[in-house]
C-alpha cells in the first residue's frame, strides 16, 4: 500500500492537472468559437471580395483584351513607322547627295557671276558704243528719208516726163506723116497725070521717091508702136498662151496659106502676161518666121512653150526668179550667122536688103522691150540658110 | 448734079480733094471752105435750097474744128439731116468713135495715095446717092493705108 498512495497522490496531481487544463481548454475552447465568428464574418466579407474581385477579374480580362488589340495595331503601326524611317534614311541619305550637288552647282554659280560681272561691264561699254552707232544710224535715216523723197520727186517727174514723151512721140509722128503723105500723093499725081509729060528717067526718080516715101512711112509707123510698148499700162493677167497663139496664126492665115506654111503649136501653157503686148510679140515673132523663110522649102514653125526651173534654163543666163515659162518659136528658114545673134534686136539694124526682104529692122527690137517689160529675156540662136530659134523666159510669178 | 461742101483748112488737101472729085464719075458741084466758121456761113447763105448733098468735113482746123460744126450742123434744123463724111488724117479710135457719137455718117482716112482718094470719095458718093440722108447711125469707117 505505500505504492497505491503514491499513486492515488499522483493521480490527484494528475488530476489537477487535467482539470486545470481543462480549464484552459475551456477558455480555448470559448476563445476559438469566438475566433470561429469573427472568421465565419470575415468569410463572409471575403466572399463578398471574391465576388468583386470576379467583376474586376471579368472587367480586366476585357481590357486585357482590349490591350492586346491594341498591341497588335501598335505592332502595325511600329512596322509601318519602321518602315518610313527606312524610307526617310533613304530619303535622307538622297538629300545629302543632292545637297553635295547643289554645293558644287552654287560655287559653278558663283564662278558665273563672277564671270557675268566681267560680261556686264563689256556689255555697258558696247552698249555705249551702240548708242553712238544709233545717233549716227539716226542721222543716216534723215538723210535716207530725205532722198527717198528726192526719189519720189524724180520718180514724178519720170512719170510726167514719160506722158510728155508719149504725147510727143505722138504728135511728131503725127506731124511727121502729114508732109510724107502730101509727098506720097503728090508723086502717086505726077505718075498718074503727067507721065506723058516725064522722061523714063524722071519716071524712075519719081518712083525711087514714092520707094524712100513708104519706107519714112512704115519707120514712123514702127516708131509709134515701139514707142507704145514702153509708155502703155501693164496690167498682167494670167493667160492661157494657146489662145494668143491661135488668134496671132489667124492673122496670118492668108500668108500662110499662099506659102504652103505649115504650124505647130504643141505643149502650150498658161504664163502671166500683158496680153496685147504678147500678142505683138507672137505676130513680131511668127511674122518673121514667115517673112525670112527659105526659098527652097515651104516654112514651117513651131512653136512651144513649158513651165521650167531655173537650173534648167539654156545658155546658163542668170535668171533670179525660181519659175519661168521657157517659150520657144522656130523656123527653118534662112537663119542667121551667130555672130549676129545680139544685133538682129538692134533698133533699124537688118540683115537683108530692103529690096528683098521689106522691112524696118524694128520687130525684134520691139519684141525684145515686150519681154523687158515682162521682166524676162530674149535670145536667139541661128544657123545660116537652116533656120533660128528664139527662146524666151518669162517669170511665171 | 451733087452739091458738095468741103472744110478743109490745108490748101494741099483741098486742091488734091478737087481734081479727085473731077475724077469721079458722078457728076458734082464743089464749094470749098477753108475752116469751119467758112463752111458755117457758106451753109448759112446757101440755106435756101438747094442744101448740100454731102459735106465733107476736116477735123483739124483752126477758129472752129470739125467736132465744133458737126455739133452746130446736127444743132440746126435747116442742116442736121445732111450726110456729114469726115475727111480727117486721125486713125485714132477714140477720135473716130467720137465722130460717130457727134453725127457723123461716114470717116474717110486721108490716103497716101491720090487713086485711093478718088476711089474712097467715090465709094462714099455712091453710097449717099442711093440713100436717103440717114441720122448717124452707120459705122463704116473708110481707112485706106
Amino acid at each position: 500500500m505505500e505504492e497505491k498512495e503514491k499513486r492515488a497522490g499522483e493521480l490527484i496531481i494528475a488530476n489537477k492537472e487535467l482539470t486545470f487544463q481543462n480549464k484552459e481548454k475551456e477558455k480555448r475552447a470559448a476563445e476559438l468559437i469566438i475566433a470561429n465568428k469573427e472568421l465565419a464574418f470575415q468569410n463572409v466579407e471575403k466572399e463578398k471580395r471574391a465576388a468583386e474581385l470576379v467583376i474586376a477579374n471579368k472587367e480586366l480580362a476585357f481590357q486585357n483584351e482590349e490591350k492586346e488589340k491594341r498591341a497588335a495595331e501598335l505592332i502595325i503601326a511600329n512596322k509601318e513607322l519602321i518602315f518610313q524611317n527606312e524610307e526617310k534614311e533613304k530619303r535622307a541619305a538622297e538629300l545629302i547627295i543632292a545637297n553635295k550637288e547643289l554645293a558644287f552647282q552654287n560655287e559653278e554659280k558663283e564662278k558665273r557671276a563672277a564671270e557675268l560681272i566681267i560680261a556686264n561691264k563689256e556689255l555697258i561699254f558696247q552698249n555705249g558704243e551702240k548708242e553712238k552707232r544709233s545717233a549716227e544710224l539716226i542721222i543716216a535715216n534723215k538723210e535716207l528719208i530725205f532722198q527717198n523723197g528726192e526719189k519720189e520727186k524724180r520718180s514724178a517727174e519720170l512719170i510726167i516726163a514719160n506722158k510728155e514723151l508719149e504725147s510727143f512721140t505722138y504728135i511728131s509722128s503725127h506731124d511727121l506723116q502729114e508732109p510724107l503723105r502730101k509727098i506720097q500723093t503728090f508723086s502717086t499725081r505726077l505718075i498718074a497725070d503727067e507721065s506723058q509729060n516725064l522722061s523714063d528717067k524722071a519716071k524712075e526718080y519719081v518712083l525711087r521717091m514714092q520707094d524712100a516715101a513708104n519706107r519714112m512711112q512704115s519707120l514712123i509707123t514702127d516708131l509709134l508702136a515701139y514707142s507704145r510698148t514702153t509708155t502703155s499700162e501693164r496690167k498682167f493677167e494670167t493667160t492661157n498662151l494657146n489662145t494668143i497663139i491661135e488668134a496671132v496664126v489667124n492673122d496670118f492665115k492668108e500668108t500662110i496659106a499662099a506659102n504652103h506654111a505649115t504650124i505647130e503649136v504643141a505643149e502650150i501653157c498658161d504664163a502671166r502676161i500683158i496680153p496685147f503686148q504678147f500678142r505683138q510679140l507672137m505676130h513680131n515673132l511668127i511674122g518673121n518666121a514667115l517673112k525670112f523663110s527659105h526659098p527652097d522649102r515651104p516654112p514651117h514653125i513651131i512653136i512651144k512653150s513649158r513651165n521650167i526651173k531655173r537650173s534648167k534654163t539654156r545658155d546658163q543666163k542668170y535668171l533670179p526668179e525660181k519659175e519661168y515659162c521657157h517659150i520657144t518659136v522656130t523656123d527653118n528658114g534662112l537663119g542667121f550667122e551667130p555672130q549676129y545673134k545680139d544685133h538682129i534686136f538692134e533698133i533699124f539694124k537688118r540683115l537683108h536688103d530692103q529690096e528683098k526682104i521689106a522691112g524696118t529692122g524694128i520687130g525684134l527690137t520691139i519684141a525684145k522691150k515686150i519681154v523687158e517689160n515682162h521682166n524676162g529675156i530674149i535670145t536667139a540662136t541661128g544657123e545660116l540658110n537652116k533656120g533660128s530659134t528664139f527662146d524666151i523666159y518669162i517669170p511665171s510669178t | 448734079m451733087k452739091n458738095i461742101f468741103l472744110a478743109d483748112d490745108d490748101t494741099d488737101d483741098r486742091m488734091f480733094f478737087e481734081d479727085a472729085l473731077k475724077k469721079v464719075t458722078i457728076p458734082t458741084h464743089l464749094t470749098l471752105a477753108n475752116d469751119g466758121l467758112e463752111l458755117m456761113s457758106n451753109l448759112e447763105t446757101v440755106i435756101e435750097p438747094p442744101p448740100p448733098d454731102v459735106i465733107f468735113l476736116d477735123l483739124n482746123m483752126p477758129r472752129k474744128n470739125g467736132f465744133q460744126c458737126l455739133e452746130e450742123i446736127r444743132n440746126t434744123s435747116k442742116l442736121k439731116d445732111i450726110p456729114i463724111v469726115i475727111f480727117s488724117t486721125t486713125t485714132n479710135d477714140d477720135a473716130v468713135n467720137k465722130t460717130y457719137q457727134h453725127g457723123a455718117n461716114h470717116y474717110i482716112c486721108k490716103p497716101p495715095s491720090f487713086e485711093l482718094l478718088v476711089k474712097a470719095i467715090e465709094t462714099v458718093l455712091t453710097l449717099e446717092m442711093w440713100q436717103k440722108p440717114q441720122p448717124p447711125k452707120e459705122k463704116f469707117v473708110l481707112v485706106i493705108s
